[in-house]
Order: structure tokens, then C-alpha cells, then sequence
């Protein structure tokens, strides 16, 4: 219980202060102007997504493998943090598209991919809800989540060969030519806050998956009596 | 090989099953042929138009009556419990999903044969020309749908809401299935026709990634 | 700061979200703590 304190403590302080960075310490970036400072929350809650949607398949992987409660727990948890922050990109990216670009929307790979991506993990969800008997849902769920998993990089290349015609919003003159150092320090800075924030969300969304796992047993064991 | 005639055997037996009553195929060619009479009724193409958009649309008919089609193949080993028959006789529970897949690939196939002179007339592509090439295209994207659809039918046939459930599940998997085969419709069926390798070969790629993907985890899909 | 009311709405936005995620789990949290409480009780002691 401390620990889950601590951390939610933590992850609060990086998150204001990797705010302040973004507004404070970042440059101004020369093209674009001060929207650009919403690429650091953006790419780093991206970024955190994407690694809690790798967990949950880890996850998945190894309750098929062992069957143990914890790795449905996590696999639930990872899923549900993972599509908020996916949810917040896909929100975050057209606001700062469309001032900067006029579009709100492209279908290039990687905008694409992360909306494949965002339909799926609601999916899973949804495939969640939809069974009662918790292992059959644990089971069923972590093979979905797999399935899913492994979709996504060919959705990604499958539209970065074959649809992307028209040249996709450049990032800052272009991912090839780097990034300022300090902007570059502020940007790490933001994606480490975002994971610490991310897993504060996993912890305390898996206490809940645990507990209902509880209840579920002492359920069982009243109705035994 | 026990599990190729075991395959065959309940190859055998599924498409025994479908063209005794017929009424898997029948359905599904109608299906897509109003699909596609009401995407022409939706969108109104010229002559020019229908050669970029009509590939499309056909493979987005293709993918929602497959979405239909593909229901009944868990949810009728439900009713006897035929399922556990079955699983006792194999010695491979791959097999059961080899010989599903393999005769959905079948039925699809032959739905979209049909539906091809169809197609022609109505969206005004001559298709006889790159036939053979059609034809490969219309095979690996099929078989795609088919081994993806064999798969999630397993899961969805155990959760409530199936019918909504599997096309669900699936259309947002057969992304790059629609893109690729769309794609490379449209630039075979061109007035200047181009054979996208590149393209037939990513379809062949996907197929056997989630072959593979079924053969290492199908039997926990079947697991009671 | 141009476009200034583009950023505050996108970091409203999306910290309003994990704030709204955040607190459906402190009300599942404790709606499933109540949960355990009761049963834990209603049972007989071992």
C-alpha cells in the first residue's frame, strides 16, 4: 500500500515537472511556435501506450503459457491504461494538427495504425465483457490479445507501402534531421514521466482486477455453504 | 501423416455438410451481390470512377459477408457438442481448424467466382483479361480472411452477442488483408494492368503469419 | 503564445481523461473493498 503511494507520488511530480519543461525549458521551435510544446506530452504518452499494449501481450503470452490469475490481471490492466493514453493521442494529434497543418486527420501509417490499434484493444475489452467464467474470459481474452498484437505491425506496413501517396505531416524538419538537444532532453524527460504515470495507472487498476478476483471466491465459497 | 488425413477426413466432412443444404454459399452470394448492388445505388460511379473504386468495394463486400458466413463454422459444433467428438478424434486439434480453414478458403472462393461476371457488368471492369492474377489475389486474400475468421469464430462462438461480436473482432484485424488486396485489384484491373509482387507477396506473408499463429495456439482455443 | 488555446485544450483534454480514468478506479476501488467487507463478515469465522 505504501509502495502504490510512493509511486503515485512520484508519477505526479514527473508529470508536473515534465510539464513545466515542456512549457519552461523547451525552445520555442522555430516553424511551428509554441503548439509544438504538445508534441511532448503527444509522443510520450505514445509512446507509454505502446509499451503498456507490449505488456499486456507479454501478459498474454504467459497466462496461456501458465495460467496464472496475476498474468489476467495484468494483461486487463495494461489493456485499459494502454487505450486511454491512445485515446489521449488520438485526441492530442488532431488538435495540434489542424492549427499547424489545417487537416485534423491523415490516413498515413502511423495515424492509421495507432486508430487499428485503439479498435482492437476496444475490442479485447468488449470480448472481455461479453464472457462471464473468469478463466474462459482470461483464456479467450489473452488469445484475442495476441492475435491483435501481431496485427498491428502489418496493419503499420501495410499502409505505410501501400496508401501512404501524399507526403504525411513532417515532424520538425523531418525525422532524419534530430532533434534540438535540449528539446531533446525535455522529450525523454516527458516519456520517462508518462511510463511512471502509466504504470501508477496499471498498479492501481490491477489492485482492483485482484480484488474483484477475491470477491469472486468468496462468492463461490458462500454459495458452497 | 496422421494430421493431413485427418484434415482431409474432416474436410470431407465439412464440405459434405455445406452442399448437402447449400444454404452457407447461397446465402453469402446473395449477400454480396446486394452489397454491392447497394454501394452502387450509395455512391453513384461513372464508368471511370468504378474501375479505382469498384476492387474496393468488392473486397469490403467480400470481408462483410465473410464476417457472416464465417459465424455458423464454431457455433454449429455447439448444438450436439459435436466439438468434443471431434477433438476426441484427432490426435492434432489443428487439424479441425486445417480442415475449417481450408473449406471456408473454398466457400469464399467460390462465392467471389460467382460474383465476378457480376462484378463486371455492373461496375463495367472487364476482368477476363488478368484473370489468372485475379484469381491469386482473390485466393491469398481469401485464404487470409479465412484462417483470421476460422480463428476469432472459435472465440466468439463462447461469448455472448456472437453475431456482432466476430464481425468486430475481425474487420479491424483484416486491415492490411483489405488494403493490400484492394490495392492490388485496383492496379490489376487498370486500364494500363500492374502486377504488384510486393503486394501478393505481403498477402502470402500475412496468411502464414497467422497460420502459424493458429497452429501454436488453436488448441487453447478449443480448450473446454 | 500562439495558438495558445490549442495547447491548453489539448493538455486539458487529455489530463482531464486520466483524471476521469483515475478516479473510476478509486470508486471501483472502494465499491469493491465494500464488496469484500461484507462478505468477509457474512461468512463464518474458520
Amino acid at each position: 500500500m505504501a509502495k502504490r503511494i510512493v509511486l503515485g507520488f512520484v508519477a505526479i511530480l514527473l508529470v508536473i515537472a515534465a510539464g513545466y519543461a515542456s512549457f519552461f525549458v523547451a525552445p520555442t521551435e522555430r516553424t511551428m511556435g509554441d503548439i509544438q510544446r504538445i508534441f511532448y506530452f503527444h509522443v510520450g504518452s505514445a509512446w507509454a501506450g505502446m509499451d503498456a499494449f507490449f505488456v499486456c501481450f507479454l501478459a498474454n503470452l504467459l497466462y496461456v503459457w501458465k495460467r496464472k490469475p496475476t498474468y489476467d490481471f495484468l494483461g486487463v490492466s495494461c489493456a485499459e491504461v494502454g487505450l486511454v493514453l491512445t485515446t489521449v493521442v488520438l485526441i492530442t494529434g488532431p488538435i495540434w494538427a489542424h492549427p499547424v497543418w489545417g487537416i485534423w486527420w491523415t490516413w498515413d501509417a502511423r495515424l492509421t495504425s495507432t486508430f487499428v490499434l485503439w479498435l482492437l484493444y476496444v475490442s479485447y475489452l468488449l470480448l472481455r465483457s461479453l464472457i462471464e467464467e473468469p478463466e474462459r474470459r482470461a483464456l479467450l481474452s489473452a488469445l484475442f490479445g495476441i492475435f491483435a498484437f501481431i496485427d498491428v505491425p502489418l496493419v503499420f506496413f501495410s499502409i505505410r507501402w501501400w496508401r501512404t501517396q501524399h507526403p504525411s505531416p513532417v515532424i520538425m524538419g523531418g525525422s532524419g534531421s534530430g532533434l534540438d538537444p535540449t528539446m531533446s532532453k525535455v522529450f525523454f524527460f516527458n516519456v520517462l514521466a508518462m511510463h511512471v504515470f502509466a504504470a501508477f495507472l496499471i498498479v492501481e487498476r490491477y489492485v482492483v482486477e485482484k480484488m474483484k478476483h477475491e470477491v469472486d471466491l468468496l462468492q463461490r465459497e458462500a454459495e458452497a455453504l | 501423416m496422421s494430421l493431413l488425413s485427418n484434415t482431409a477426413t474432416l474436410l470431407g466432412k465439412e464440405l459434405r455438410t455445406e452442399f448437402r443444404s447449400r444454404e452457407l454459399l447461397t446465402t453469402t452470394v446473395v449477400f454480396i451481390l446486394v452489397v454491392l448492388i447497394l454501394f452502387s445505388f450509395a455512391i453513384n460511379p461513372t464508368s471511370e470512377e468504378s474501375r479505382e473504386f469498384g476492387p474496393g468495394l468488392l473486397w469490403l463486400a467480400i470481408l462483410f459477408a465473410a464476417s457472416l458466413m464465417l459465424q455458423p463454422c464454431f457455433l454449429r459444433e455447439q448444438a450436439n457438442d459435436t466439438l468434443s467428438s471431434l477433438r476426441l478424434a484427432v490426435s492434432d486439434p489443428f487439424s479441425i481448424f486445417l480442415a475449417k480453414l481450408i473449406a471456408n478458403t473454398l466457400f469464399l472462393l467460390l462465392t467471389e467466382v460467382l460474383m465476378l461476371p457480376l462484378f463486371a457488368a455492373f461496375y463495367n471492369i472487364p476482368v477476363l483479361p488478368q484473370l489468372h492474377y485475379l484469381l491469386l489475389v482473390l485466393f491469398l486474400g481469401s485464404l487470409g480472411v479465412s484462417i483470421a475468421g476460422t480463428a476469432l469464430s472459435a472465440i466468439s462462438a463462447q461469448a455472448r452477442m456472437r453475431e456482432l461480436l466476430l464481425p468486430l473482432l475481425l474487420l479491424p484485424l483484416l486491415t492490411p488483408v483489405l488494403v493490400v488486396s484492394a490495392t492490388v485489384s485496383v492496379s490489376l484491373l487498370d486500364r494500363e494492368p500492374v502486377v504488384q509482387w510486393k503486394g501478393i507477396g505481403f498477402l502470402a506473408v500475412f496468411d502464414l503469419i497467422f497460420l502459424t499463429a493458429l497452429w501454436l495456439f488453436g488448441e487453447y482455443l478449443l480448450e473446454e | 503564445m500562439k495558438n495558445l488555446s490549442s495547447i491548453f485544450a489539448a493538455y486539458l483534454i487529455g489530463w482531464g481523461v486520466f483524471f476521469l480514468f483515475y478516479i473510476s478506479i478509486a470508486k471501483r476501488t472502494s465499491d469493491i473493498r465494500a464488496e469484500l467487507e461484507r462478505l468477509k463478515n457474512s461468512l463464518p469465522r474458520k
